[in-house]
């Protein structure tokens, strides 16, 4: 959760619409274009994660151990090299907060963003930044499908922690929109994205390589 | 190489501007003065590269407006 937390192409790309929003549109409306937004990156977070539970269902279920621990294995690999992978190429060389995305696909996301002029254009702008993180998101839908599977996906606190995960990646963007709303621009907003971006890398990388540490202990190691 | 379209910078930074809560006389007024005195300081040189159009215009806004300024120097570097 700390990872879909920490993660910032979603969250910098509402920024950005939510700044073109606010230049070209009342704040009224821009308000209500946000809302737009994280619901169409709320819907394909839960697509997403639900899609991969279901497929999760269909190839692992009942055959988790131990034939499958070298899948488990894969996934610490998985997971490790993403560690690598956000510490060294998650943002940029240089000044700013660019992502490891092309810089073709970002500068098509930046035009998107500034040419959203519907409700349908922001459902679609958020549930497009959401799939562009895919990569990194991936790997963690697949061992969280899993273990809430194997708590068994009747109980209280399966279905509870499947509710918390999928609300998890949208709560910064309402804590971008809170900003935005008191008077903060973008100026202010990338200011402090700017600040903690080293911070972001940290806790990323330690979070990937903790999760596959504690897959390889729990999962592969005393089984 | 590609001609300079100064509407097109002119309409962006006017979305900027009002995006980063400056009125729209007081934007209008010195983004005009933005691109007149950027447009001064090139006069002489026959080509002109996106960067060296980047730099002046920033230097130009500094003077007036701090926020804006940084979101324009930033402008490719927020994603």
């Amino acid at each position: 959760m700390l990872v879909m937390a920490s993660l910032q192409l979603t969250p910098g790309v509402f920024a950005l619409f939510y700044h073109y929003a606010l230049g070209q549109f009342s704040k009224a409306k821009a308000s209500y274009l946000s809302l737009f937004f994280i619901l169409g990156a709320e819907i394909i977070t839960t697509c997403l994660y639900l899609s991969i539970f279901y497929l999760t269902c269909i190839f692992f279920f009942d055959n988790l151990h131990p034939e499958t621990t070298i899948l488990f294995w894969a996934i610490a690999g998985i997971l490790i090299a993403l560690g690598i992978v956000s510490f060294f190429f998650y943002f940029r060389r240089g000044s700013g907060t660019k992502l490891f995305i092309p810089r073709k696909y970002a500068k098509a996301l930046d035009l998107s963003a500034k040419s959203v002029k519907t409700r349908s254009d922001a459902f679609m702008l958020g549930a497009l930044a959401g799939t562009c993180e895919l990569i990194f998101t991936l790997p963690l839908y697949i061992v969280t499908c899993i273990e809430i599977m194997r708590m068994g996906s009747e109980g209280f606190a399966s279905n509870f922690l499947t509710v918390l995960y999928i609300l998890t990646p949208v709560i910064p963007l309402f804590f971008i929109r809170w900003k935005y709303q008191s008077g903060l621009n973008l100026a202010d907003i990338q200011k402090s994205r700017t600040h903690d971006k080293v911070f972001t890398r940290f806790i990323l990388a330690f979070s990937y390589i903790l999760i596959a540490v504690l897959i390889i202990c729990f999962r592969t190691i005393y089984q | 190489m590609k001609d300079f379209d100064e509407t097109e910078i002119i309409k962006d930074l006017k979305i900027d501007a009002r995006a980063v809560g400056i009125p729209e006389g007081a934007a209008e007024s010195f983004i005009e003065r933005t691109m007149k005195d950027a447009k001064k300081s090139l006069k002489n040189r026959s080509v002109i590269t996106e960067k060296d159009l980047s730099r002046v215009i920033l230097k130009e806004l500094k003077k007036y407006n701090a926020d804006l300024a940084y979101v324009y120097e930033n402008r490719d570097k927020i994603i």
